[in-house]
């Protein structure tokens, strides 16, 4: 059976589920969003994890900006971490509206 | 304790108050210029200024730098649940919730369940919220005015609420409003100014204070140090991943940090203003944890001890002793205070207004008095703002906490409850008003349980801090309102056509 990635699904379908998005435009948005939560959380949670468990990785001898490594992390990386995260994925869902847009477009004329 | 009365900073902040009525007047005139015109916000930039001001409270200003004197990292708990929480919100809901088009939390509850019960729980969360996340804001008020007329908490505590009450009045009568953009251009001056001449009194590169305090971190001597820097030193890593993943769920389903998306023209620009909100939030955040290491660093320098009492109750007042103790000119100091004042204040008017207005339009209206006129319940409106306004002066006069713990149990509420209902709203057809009212209901309790019951059963209080409670709240409030709504008829055909075709396509 031929698949198109494209086909919207038929209208009596009324099915909105995260785990279970729609064929088509919502399919793909979960799946931009899926990458993005996983960047996210990697760093935001598997850091202080990291921390924990490994205790050799906070060396105060190892220092960036004159701070402890793991401290600047924390302080400062992360809040940037969240900005590229949100940019990243506001192009992704742009480009992603701007290709949905288009077709319905070239459908109706 | 906060010294004598400060003529020049006292100035200052009347200045700065008659300034931002003024600024506001001049606003509205243009707005009332711009009418029909069909007004749009100006730029991305400008929007996430808007989200930044609205953000920006006490808890910002003041709380995060105390815990950060006390408690060294365990404070970035605090910096990254509420700078990684709007990453959640951007992902998960912000385009969508502008998509809905309702204004406010119980609005779009209402239209989401299709059920009046479930308005009136979510407003009765929206008033909690507003009473908690005040009582936060009159500490830091309290303090600040202790500080400027020298005098002691209580009576700078009836006093500040005094003065915000009449600004409020003056705002209102004047019909001010409050200038978004130049909101948030004084409160990160005020912040950054005054860090940069600290920086700089301690001999530290004044440039970028965010990176040179770096330097005073790893001069501490080596006990305070190694407390300072050592990430487990005052809490488990259950605690410190608790308290951020709270965090960030309690902003994504705060109803005030909601409402500013309805207002934005369009679903990209509510996104994009979302990134350059996070910057603007990000500069302040950059900045906090310096005030906490030059405040130590100050203290090592000059071998000054505070006892820990002390140090606990002066904690959220750090930001402005900071700048007293290193010595810099007075009205810088005053700025900081300023600072804290304006931050504080515009939330408290900010959230009564909403606190009230979800009173007299959600509960009143609907359960008392159906047949209320619109100016009766502008009447009804006001009074409740007047009550909320003592309730929380009496509350506030025995602060339960540091001004940011206290804030982040409103976060835990709005994780457990609201945070649940909006994203199984928006992204389960079937949660029906069956789940959502139990699902809030159930959110209530587990906020509340540890607070209430906390002395009684000491593992309510491990496992559920009352500031850290939606690590396991959000998700078991999540599992009820699915389990609820799968056990129950699913909720009428319109909403979920509604869902599929407005809220869900490109």
């Amino acid at each position: 059976m031929h698949r198109q990635p494209s086909a919207e699904p038929p209208n009596g379908d009324l099915r909105v589920n995260f785990l279970r998005p729609r064929p088509g435009f919502m399919r793909r948005e979960v799946t931009i969003i899926w990458i993005t939560l996983t960047a996210w959380a990697i760093l935001t949670f598997g850091f202080p994890l990291y921390l924990a468990f490994c205790p050799q990785a906070r060396l105060p001898d190892r220092t960036i900006f004159g701070m402890p490594m793991h401290y600047w992390f924390s302080g400062q990386f992360l809040i940037i971490w969240f900005i590229l995260v949100c940019c990243a994925f506001n192009l992704l869902i742009d480009w992603l509206t701007e290709s949905y847009r288009r077709r319905r477009q070239e459908r109706v004329s | 304790m906060f010294g004598e009365l400060k003529l020049l900073p006292i100035l200052a902040l009347g200045a700065a108050l008659a300034l931002s009525l003024a600024v506001g007047l001049f606003s509205r005139h243009r707005a009332e210029q711009a009418y029909g015109v069909s007004r749009r916000q100006s730029g991305h930039a400008s929007i996430g200024a808007a989200i930044a001001s609205n953000w920006m409270s006490a808890a910002s200003f003041l709380g995060l730098a105390g815990v950060f004197y006390l408690q060294g990292y365990f404070a970035f708990a605090y910096i990254l649940g509420w700078t990684g929480g709007y990453v959640l919100l951007l992902v998960l809901m912000a385009g969508q919730i502008r998509r809905f088009g309702k204004y406010t939390a119980p609005d779009f509850v209402e239209a989401r369940y299709d059920s009046s019960l479930a308005r009136i729980c979510s407003a009765v969360i929206a008033i909690l919220i507003t009473l908690i996340y005040c009582v936060a804001q009159y500490k830091g008020i309290g303090l600040i005015f202790a500080w400027l007329f020298g005098i002691d908490y209580t009576r700078a505590l009836l006093l500040g609420t005094a003065v915000a009450l009449a600004y409020l009045v003056i705002a209102g009568s004047l019909g001010a409003t409050r200038n978004q953009q130049v909101h948030y251009l004084t409160l990160i001056l005020c912040f950054v100014i005054p860090l940069m001449f600290i920086a700089k009194k301690l001999g530290y590169s004044w440039l970028l204070p965010q990176l040179s305090y770096g330097a005073a971190v790893t001069a501490l001597p080596p006990a305070t140090a190694s407390a300072y820097i050592e990430p487990w030193a005052f809490c488990t890593p259950y605690q410190w991943i608790a308290l951020c993943f709270t965090l960030m769920v309690g902003t994504a389903g705060l109803p005030h940090v909601l409402s500013r998306f309805y207002t934005v023209p369009n679903t990209r620009d509510a996104r994009w203003g979302v990134v350059w909100g996070l910057f603007f939030i990000g500069l302040l955040y950059w900045s906090a944890p310096a005030f906490g290491a030059f405040a130590k660093a100050w203290q090592a320098g000059t071998g000054q001890t505070v006892d820990p009492a002390e140090a606990g109750f002066l904690a959220d007042l750090i930001v402005v002793k900071t700048g007293e103790w290193t010595g810099i000119p007075e009205i810088l100091v005053g700025l900081l205070a300023v600072g804290g004042i304006l931050a504080a204040f515009s939330t408290i008017t900010g959230l009564l207004i909403t606190g009230a207005g979800a009173f007299a339009y959600d509960i009143y209206y609907r359960l008392i008095n159906p047949r209320a006129s619109e100016r009766h319940l502008l009447k009804v409106a006001k009074g409740v703002t007047l009550l909320l306004a003592l309730l929380i002066l009496a509350i506030a006069v025995n602060p339960p906490g540091l001004i940011a713990e206290i804030t982040a149990v409103a976060f835990a509420l709005a994780g457990n409850t609201l945070f649940p209902v909006f994203l199984l709203g928006i992204w389960w057809d079937r949660a029906n008003k069956y789940g959502a009212v139990c699902g809030m209901l159930s959110g209530i309790a587990l906020t509340f349980a540890p607070v209430l019951f906390g002395h009684l059963v000491p593992e309510l209080r491990e496992w559920l801090p009352p500031t850290s409670s939606a690590l396991i709240g959000a998700p078991l409030v999540t599992l009820i309102v699915i389990v609820v709504s799968l056990l129950t008829p699913p909720p009428p055909e319109q909403v979920r056509r509604f869902l599929v075709d407005k809220v869900h396509s490109p």
